[in-house]
């Protein structure tokens, strides 16, 4: 019994040491979006007591900039590029799944090595890509690459997930009288959906919150919101406040997303329980 | 063609495996057929080219007197229950029951009715709303055969649908499974490595090996009048022994010899004999024909030396040697009896099966 009290203490020290350190970044964001100029720049910083004000969020919702054209593009953006990556990475990962053909593993993981090409080291190369496809300054461009950059980890994960669901309920569907696609949206999708979401809530996440890629390649018109932000660096001094502001609107969408799917996880992981 | 299932010079190669090198089969409309064999005999890929979910690579296949080689499995007026039930998880089992009949189109009052029929003769009424998850291995394996029988199908093909249960159960729905066919009186085709399924179940049997069809026949012609020593050892339980022996004769007596045994044959097998000339040949003694003592004038003696004997109640198993060769016998004895021990034992020389040495083929 006192092992057990003792245990949980040192659980739980560990667990909200661990939270704070999470969250105090998170913390230090809201609260210096909500202070004036002044106090942020202040000697002593406040972390807890001082007086709110919502003057930063004035300033980015309707003064300066175009804060929902922004918010737009990003949004076009990231649904966008989820949506392709979530079809034709399912769609590869099916394949990959239920053809045998040698190699299959090793293109399924290979998938993954092109996960380890930090965006940076693209940033050239998708510069130079875009500008002589003429597409650069369109929303377009940032959803392809994108969806190029997300979907190695797509095909690896949905992969694993469709390799778990037996051939059997295909099969059995199929002496059913299903067609390719009852089989499809009836039997596998169901059975699916923890995959799709995990997947989703990372392709949107690396959609929603790169910085380098969509700097390079967006203009006045098609900035996404990380790069809106950056736009308070000015020549005058750092608008901390704003760029708090600014960050804690842009965790808002993802946060509201990954709720929605992680709903998802666990239907599908109910729903799952193939073998018995 | 006649009506039933007919497998017509089928042939199936993977890529350059070959798994059924020819195959002809006729099954009867209403027939109870059980495909049995060891693992990789082809019997499972026959199921599923008659099932439609492997294509042949000759020859042909008719159901119901109608062509369905290129057909695809919708088109057959097949039901299939899967080794591994394959019942869709996300659904309940009324779901799963009436999958089929939903993407058929049938009106929703007749899918009920039809769930709740077969619901009814399986016992699967209280677990309608239940998801496979929350049933017992037997109960899913009633909800893989309801999801067959809503179908109401021309045909029902089994594919070892027993092997994930434990002993007793497999007993309980082995005779549910015959329940079924004499209500249904469907043509059914039954896969299984087992072969008490087969021999309970089956009105007629197909004994495979490496592709080909060694026997086809009614459980009590495989068992009585097996035609090569493969399918003489496979039906049976405790398997057949195989003993090296030639023919003697004495006058008009003839015997079947070996190393430690010598076995008079009996006038009906004496005729064979005569036929077989002076070829070695093998005698098949069955466990079940051994007896602790003389029963009648068809019982020679023959020495065991045991090495085990195994206590089952009323019979024991004994693992026993001839001279050097290991020989199984089931010896009754009543469930009082000590363990047996080396000694003289008998054997019903009516019993005695014998085929060719080098071909296998019986006499």
């Amino acid at each position: 019994m006192k092992n057990d009290a003792v245990r949980q203490i040192y659980y739980y020290t560990a667990l909200i040491l661990l939270a704070c350190i999470s969250l105090a970044p998170i913390w230090v964001m809201i609260a210096t979006s909500l202070k004036d100029e002044v106090t942020v720049q202040g000697a002593t910083p406040l972390w807890f007591f001082f007086v709110p004000t919502l003057e930063n969020y004035q300033t980015i919702l309707f003064g300066r900039g175009k804060f929902d054209t922004y918010l737009m593009n990003s949004i076009i953006v990231a649904v966008s590029a989820t949506f392709l990556t979530l079809s034709l990475g399912g769609f590869c990962a099916y394949a990959l799944a239920r053809n045998r053909f040698a190699g299959r593993h090793f293109l399924a993981n290979a998938t993954l090595l092109v996960r380890m090409v930090p965006p940076a080291v693209l940033a050239v190369p998708a510069f130079a890509f875009v500008t002589l496809s003429g597409i650069d300054n369109d929303l377009a461009a940032l959803t392809f690459l994108y969806t190029a950059i997300s979907l190695p980890f797509a095909i690896w994960l949905l992969f694993g997930f469709y390799k778990q669901i037996p051939i059997e309920l295909e099969e059995a569907a199929v002496v059913d009288g299903a067609t390719p696609l009852q089989v499809f949206f009836r039997v596998l999708m169901p059975l699916m959906t923890s995959g799709y979401a995990v997947a989703g809530i990372f392709t949107f996440r690396i959609a929603w919150n790169e910085f380098i890629l969509a700097l390079l390649l967006t203009g006045r018109n098609t900035r996404t919101l990380p790069v809106a932000a950056a736009g308070f660096l000015t020549e005058e001094g750092v608008e901390w406040g704003r760029i708090m502001a600014m960050g804690t609107l842009i965790v808002i969408p993802p946060l509201l997303f990954t709720f929605f799917a992680a709903k998802q996880i666990i239907a599908g992981m109910t729903a799952g329980a193939v073998k018995g | 063609m006649g009506a039933g299932v007919v497998l017509r010079d089928v042939v199936k190669a993977f890529g350059d495996v070959m798994v059924i090198p020819e195959l002809n089969l006729s099954v009867d409309e209403g027939e109870f057929v059980v495909l049995v064999g060891p693992s990789g005999c082809g019997k499972s890929t026959t199921l599923r080219m008659v099932a439609g979910l492997e294509k042949v690579t000759e020859g042909s296949i008719s159901i119901a007197g109608r062509d369905v080689t290129w057909e695809r499995p919708k088109q057959r007026d097949i039901a299939m229950v899967f080794q591994s039930y394959a019942l869709y998880p996300h659904m309940n089992v009324a779901g799963n029951m009436s999958f089929a009949l939903r993407l058929a189109g049938v009106n929703k009052s007749e899918i009920q009715e039809r769930v709740m029929r077969a619901a009814e003769m399986l016992e699967l009424v209280p677990y309608l709303e239940r998801k496979p998850r929350d049933l017992s291995g037997g109960q899913r394996q009633r909800v893989a055969m309801g999801r067959a029988v809503v179908r109401d199908a021309y045909c029902f093909l089994f594919d070892e649908p027993l092997s994930n249960l434990d002993a007793k159960l497999r007993a309980s729905m082995r005779t549910e499974l015959s329940l079924l066919h004499q209500k249904l009186a469907r043509t059914m085709i039954y896969v299984t490595h087992d072969q008490i399924e087969a021999m309970t179940m089956a009105d007629r049997i197909v004994i495979m090996k490496d592709g080909l069809v060694q026997q086809v026949g009614t459980p009590k012609d495989v068992y009585n009048e097996p035609v090569n020593t493969f399918v003489a050892t496979f039906i049976g339980s405790p398997s057949m022994t195989l003993l090296d022996a030639t023919f003697e004769s004495e006058g008009d007596r003839v015997s079947v010899a070996g190393q430690g045994f010598k076995l008079p044959l009996p006038d009906r097998l004496r005729a064979r004999a005569n036929g077989a000339g002076d070829r070695k040949i093998k005698v098949g003694l069955r466990p079940e024909h051994f007896a602790g003592e003389s029963l009648g004038d068809t019982f020679a003696p023959i020495d065991l030396t045991v090495k085990v004997s195994e206590y089952i109640g009323s019979s024991q198993f004994l693992a026993a040697r001839v001279a050097d060769a290991d020989v199984i016998a089931a010896i009754e004895v009543g469930p009082e009896a000590d363990l047996l021990s080396d000694g003289t034992y008998y054997f019903d020389t009516r019993r005695i099966y014998m085929f060719d040495q080098e071909t296998g083929e019986a006499l």
